[in-house]
């Protein structure tokens, strides 16, 4: 089967992507031909897959933004043209933007399915559900991250064809981490949305014995505020920022880390949270979209940063605890091997057929 | 095996089946059947059926020998003969949107329901819009274990917008009687009656068409016949229901035939003739005689008249009875007022009891006239019309002067005493362009002024003007003024069109980026916002008085959406070119929001940033729109803060959160508030007792919630139960409701007698001087409000949802909040009834309040501000 994928720009380093490229490369082993469409060029490429056994192609050479009114038509002509030579298969269109530019440009054979990475209750606060309530009942399949998200969009936006697929792993570590090492993670740019101050002050009012230290992976524009609001919090000297790390590198920094904390604002279904559970380290999150609930980490209600703090105490005070839920973290990983989630591809595709 | 049948009943359809057809065919579920099942046509169906079975091999045509005359019999032959383990029903003239099988094949295959319901929605197919039947019936998608659990879904009665398990159909027996119309009705009641399991889904499964002027059976309700197929369908639909032992649940399935079957015809009623009237009255009486009372007092008052005139036989009345539901729901022409209770008419009957919609109560400027054309005649371009005026209820007092409003226009007239009690009218006028006439009559007295719409005969033709169409509007027959049907001048069409071009926000900022190259900013000239041109209110109205006051040789602009700029000042649109043009030549910007964000600040300008308000709400960066994932609107922020040159601080609690929050680093005057001066010296700036009409004697409760983030503009922030509290305070109370600028809410016209809706009125402030106690939850009115030392209560009730994942806040109110927090009415109630101790309770809290937001609030803040800011700091 002719699968292609579009994004609005498929070579940056983000999320979608990530996914995107991961999805392609494990169809492309299992015999489909794959397609990878980015609508623009990105202004920083980064290589995901080192021999993609996929076809890729570009649209614009001008990166992502304001388009005047001719060369928007031309990126449509190049559009229908490249799709107009594809055999019979599926469209995937990865966002919002992407399905609302590219859904009325689809030949009949190439059947649409449009992804949505975030939450419910995030698109419920953005523009985004109601271009999702206008656009997507309209393909074939609208693809959310969790059976929650597919549920509350077919009652918030009326969606008959809600579905839910997962996002993969891209890798699945042999080597866990020993739960020893006194060190909390956050991973995620320093930005307003990922709510690193909530995650300091729970930190701080753990009542974390020295030498556990917090570390934060990441850097962003919150970078001062932050400091400053944990030497207010009277933790400056044991959070830690690490700044950017190579994803080469993370497998290492989990199996360093006894606890992951994720205190989003909005989270679709984080990636940090399923490598961290790959590596059997417990994780304790807001409970902010289901997304996050599929993964099952240990939940707190959304922004209440006190039960966080006394989550995150009672977990660096055990290491008993730490072990059963690290275990059992792992387990549930499962769910979210590549293999397995192709699998869901696939049974997707039969779906469609029926 | 398909994995879905659908039957496609119709009769001398052949022009809309293949359209039915076709949209099965193209439905996302591939594996189904189409069973046509016609109903023996005597048009060119068996030929177009043909051409559709000969196209695709799924498709297979019935036929009956003879025609039944209704839809049961074919839809049962289509039943019969289905292949498919689950079944759906489709008519010749609707559509089945393209998701509608496979939705419902899903949800019944992961639920195991005995059927699926899905939403039902009517497709006017002259303008292509959708109107969804009840939605709230299926907002929410679910299991239900049997009608028991929830009888309100006897109003889904359609056979139409489900999917059934078809072994479910046949082993139970249920089918659809073939010898009436509406033998869904009786179906559903049937499946209803046998169903323990079944589905609802919220998305849209079926298209019901309507055409204008459409003609089938289920629309011709100008037939009686149809008329008495219903009333048969509801009494044998109620024996299904008896039949099985629940017999406790016929009141509700006549609960929906009040509500729902009657209200088809009672609507048009006002323009069927009286013949018609006395027969359909005759036709649904018995059956009206058998519902019990408790059901008629469920239904809407004018409803439940509406019956109580057609079993009294009634019919003139019945008609002028009928126009009181719908749109505008005109007054009725007479009404008695005995023993503390309202009558509809002149006579006085517990079937005629309207008190519960409270007409008689309202205020003078809500109250409801009654103004009948009895004449409308042309006059060369203008017309000639008579009216005769009805005061129900006795609102018009002795002294009044009328006019008749025209859009803006306003004509006066002179009614002249009917004597009935009413009065008449002649008026002679000429339209000028679309509008809705209404009749006003001023209070002399206090000049206030209450206004209602025109009725006209619903059976009156258009009368063509040049400028305008004079025409009835709606089942009730309101007068409205439409547009000439002319084709503007082709200029004019040029012109209009090359505005919209240009007149583009993006074009207008390119415009203002190169205006504030060439043109230099004007030292004396000043532009003026408040609540993003919502109003002329807040700091910035206060700092605008005083540099009147001072005389200073600096020229004013306000910056206004809608309305008027006050004495003294000129206006300017908000957005139009003249803005921008103000905007780049203004040498001092003043406002409390925010210019437009994306305009950068003319170089010599200074802008005067006056905030307004604070409290416990998170801010800035800290709040929900610049928490979001984008980064866009954060850039977008921090480049509008770099504009202000000075940034007005209440107190010093005020300078902690809000400044470092919002990344400010410039000059701070820690004067107190402009906005607040009025309230530390208690002046009014107008007489809000006069113009919001509150009695005296009665105490005045400021109800003022905030907005909630994911919910502006729904009403959903209005959380106190006022029906409640109208019911338990109206004795003692009356409620002045303050919405927030962005929230909407109008309250029911039958809470009217209590609540005063202020949302738009001009000066908050006002309210809180004429107010006795401040009800709100988070707004930061609470910190104004503490100015006047008066009692405040906090309904609190979603506070743990706010705190964490709506806004966030800074402060733990429940635990410094100057007065009773609240989660329920009722217990509001209680405390409103026992006011003074709460407020003596919680004296400390409030000193300490005051002091926290309120310390720097001495009634001078708006002097020393325009002396530091307008005549030290140099332009």
């Amino acid at each position: 089967m002719n699968v292609v994928f579009a994004c609005l720009d498929a070579d940056t380093l983000g999320g979608i992507q990530q996914v995107t490229h991961t999805l392609a490369q494990g169809l492309a082993g299992r015999g489909h031909e794959v397609h990878v469409i980015g609508l623009h060029r990105s202004e920083t490429p980064f290589r995901y897959v080192e021999r993609p056994r996929y076809h890729r192609h570009l649209v614009s050479r001008a990166p992502v933004g304001p388009r005047g009114r001719l060369a928007r038509r031309r990126d449509r002509r190049r559009v229908r043209d490249l799709l107009g030579g594809m055999r019979p298969g599926y469209a995937v269109l990865t966002s919002p933007s992407v399905v609302s530019r590219l859904a009325g440009l689809l030949p009949e054979r190439l059947r649409a399915i449009g992804q949505y990475h975030g939450s419910y209750e995030h698109a419920s606060g953005s523009w985004h559900l109601g271009s999702i309530r206008k656009h997507y009942p309209g393909l074939e399949q609208a693809v959310f991250l969790s059976e929650d998200d597919a549920w509350r969009f077919s009652e918030g936006a009326l969606l008959p064809n809600a579905w839910a697929l997962p996002n993969p792993l891209a890798t699945w570590p042999d080597r866990v981490s020993s739960l020893t090492g006194p060190r909390v993670l956050g991973v995620g740019r320093l930005e307003g949305v990922k709510r690193f101050d909530r995650l300091i002050s729970a930190f701080a009012r753990s009542g974390a014995p020295p030498p556990w230290e917090l570390h934060l992976i990441g850097d962003g524009a919150e970078l001062d505020r932050l400091r400053a609001h944990a030497a207010r919090e009277g933790v400056a000297e044991r959070v830690v920022f690490r700044g950017r790390v190579p994803a080469g590198e993370m497998p290492g920094e989990y199996r360093a880390a006894s606890l992951l904390a994720v205190s989003s604002e909005h989270e679709g279904l984080p990636v940090v949270l399923l490598e961290a559970a790959a590596h059997g380290v417990p994780a304790v999150a807001f409970d902010v979209s289901g997304g996050v609930r599929s993964a099952r980490p240990v939940l707190v209600p959304p922004g209440d940063v006190d039960a966080l703090a006394e989550r995150l105490g009672r977990l660096i005070r055990s290491e008993h605890e730490r072990r059963r839920l690290g275990a059992a973290a792992r387990e549930r990983a499962e769910a979210f091997r590549l293999d397995r989630v192709l699998d869901r591809w696939e049974a997707l595709f039969t779906h469609l057929d029926r | 095996m398909p994995d879905c049948t659908v039957v496609v009943i119709t009769y001398n359809d052949a022009r809309r089946l293949p359209r039915a057809v076709r949209s099965v065919l193209g439905q996302t579920l591939r594996d189904l059947e189409v069973i046509i099942s016609d109903d023996a046509s005597t048009d060119d169906t068996p030929r177009v059926a043909a051409e559709l079975a000969a196209s695709d091999p799924r498709v297979r045509y019935l036929r009956r020998e003879h025609n039944s005359g209704g839809c049961g019999a074919p839809r049962n032959d289509g039943l019969d003969a289905a292949a498919a383990p689950y079944v759906m029903f489709l008519d010749s003239d609707d559509e089945l949107p393209r998701h509608a099988c496979k939705s419902l094949l899903a949800e019944i295959e992961r639920t195991g329901a005995e059927f699926v319901s899905g939403q039902i929605s009517r497709l006017y197919e002259w303008n292509g819009r959708l109107h969804p039947y009840y939605p709230s019936l299926f907002a929410r998608r679910r299991v239900v274990g049997g009608i028991r659990e929830e009888p309100a879904l006897f109003l889904d009665s359609f056979s139409t917008n489900k999917l059934y398990d078809v072994r479910f159909l046949r082993e139970t027996g249920v089918r659809f009687p073939e010898e009436i119309h509406y033998e869904d009705h009786v179906f559903a009641a049937g499946l209803y009656a046998h169903a323990r399991r079944f589905a609802i889904v919220p998305w849209v499964v079926y298209h019901w068409h309507r055409e204008r002027g459409g003609s089938s059976i289920s629309l011709s309700i100008k037939d009686m016949e149809n008329v008495r197929h219903r009333v048969i369908a509801a009494r044998r639909s109620d024996d299904v229901l008896r039949r099985h032992g629940l017999a406790g649940l016929v009141p509700d399935r006549q609960y929906r035939f009040l509500r729902q079957d009657l209200r088809v015809y009672l609507n048009p009623l006002p323009r069927r003739d009286l013949v018609w009237a006395k027969e359909f009255a005759a036709v649904v009486r018995p059956y009206l005689e058998e519902i019990p009372a408790e059901v008629y007092e469920r239904v809407d008052p004018m409803v439940k008249v509406c019956c109580r005139l057609i079993m009294d036989d009634r019919a003139e009345d019945l008609r002028l009875a009928a126009g009181c539901l719908t749109g505008p729901r005109a007054a009725p022409r007479a009404a008695v007022q005995l023993g503390g209770r309202t009558y509809w008419g002149t006579t006085v009957s517990p079937g005629l009891d309207i008190t519960r919609l409270r007409l008689a109560e309202l205020p003078f400027s809500a109250a409801r006239l009654r103004h009948e054309v009895t004449e409308l005649t042309r006059d060369g371009d203008r017309v000639r019309m008579t009216v005769h005026t009805y005061d129900p209820f006795g609102a018009l007092p002795v002294g009044w002067e009328a006019f008749l409003r025209l859009g803006r226009r306003r004509v006066p007239i002179h009614p002249r005493p009917s004597g009935d009690g009413g009065y008449v009218t002649e008026v002679a006028f000429a339209p000028e362009g679309a509008c809705e006439p209404r009749i006003g009559f001023t209070r002399l007295s206090d000049r206030l002024t209450t206004t209602d719409r025109l009725i006209v005969d619903p059976a009156m033709r258009p009368i063509e003007l040049p400028g305008g169409t004079l025409a009835p509007e709606g089942h009730t027959a309101c007068l409205r003024v439409r547009r000439p049907a002319r084709r503007p001048a082709l200029l004019g069409r040029v012109k209009r069109l090359l505005i919209r071009r240009i007149g583009t926000p993006a074009t207008k900022l390119r415009a203002y980026k190169l205006l504030i190259k060439v043109v230099r900013p004007r030292p004396d000239l000043a532009l003026f916002e408040s609540d993003v041109g919502k109003g002329c209110t807040g700091s910035p109205r206060a700092l605008y008085e005083e540099l009147r006051r001072r005389g200073l040789p600096i020229e004013a602009v306000w910056s206004v959406a809608r309305g008027k700029a006050p004495d003294g000042a000129r206006r300017v649109r908000r957005g139009s070119w003249k803005y921008v043009w103000t905007l780049a030549r203004a040498g001092w910007w003043v406002d409390s929001h925010g210019f437009p964000l994306d305009y950068p600040k003319p170089r010599g300008t200074r802008y005067l940033q006056t905030w307004h308000g604070q409290g416990i709400k998170s801010i800035g960066f800290d709040a929900p729109d610049l928490r979001t994932d984008f980064d866009g609107p954060r850039a977008q922020w921090r480049a509008a803060v770099a504009r202000w040159d000075a940034l007005v601080s209440p107190s010093a609690e005020f300078s902690r959160r809000f400044v470092p929050s919002n990344g400010y680093t410039g000059p701070v005057y820690r004067y107190g508030t402009p906005r607040c001066d009025a309230l530390v010296r208690g002046e009014l700036s107008d007489d809000p007792r006069r113009l919001l009409e509150l009695p005296a004697g009665k105490k005045v409760l400021l109800y003022a919630p905030t907005y909630r983030d994911r919910a502006k503009g729904s009403g959903r922030s209005v959380r106190a139960d006022l029906e409640l509290m109208a019911e338990e305070l109206a004795g003692d109370w009356v409620v002045i409701l303050r919405t927030h600028p962005v929230e909407r809410y109008r309250p029911p016209e039958h809470l009217l007698h209590f609540v005063r809706p202020a949302g738009t009125y001009p000066e908050i402030n006002d309210l809180m001087l004429v107010s006795d106690a401040l009800l709100t939850d988070y707004s930061s009115v609470m910190c104004d409000y503490a100015i006047t030392g008066k009692p405040m209560l906090f309904l609190v009730d979603d506070w743990d949802e706010y705190r964490t994942t709506e806004r966030g806040v800074y402060h733990d109110l429940p635990a410094i909040a100057p007065g009773p927090c609240v989660t329920t009415t009722e217990e509001l109630i209680a405390r409103l009834r026992d006011l003074d101790a709460g407020h003596a309770a919680h004296a400390g809290r409030y000193a300490a309040f005051r002091e926290l937001w309120c310390a720097d609030e001495r009634g001078d803040a708006s002097a020393r501000i325009v002396t530091d800011f307008f005549v030290r700091s140099p332009a």
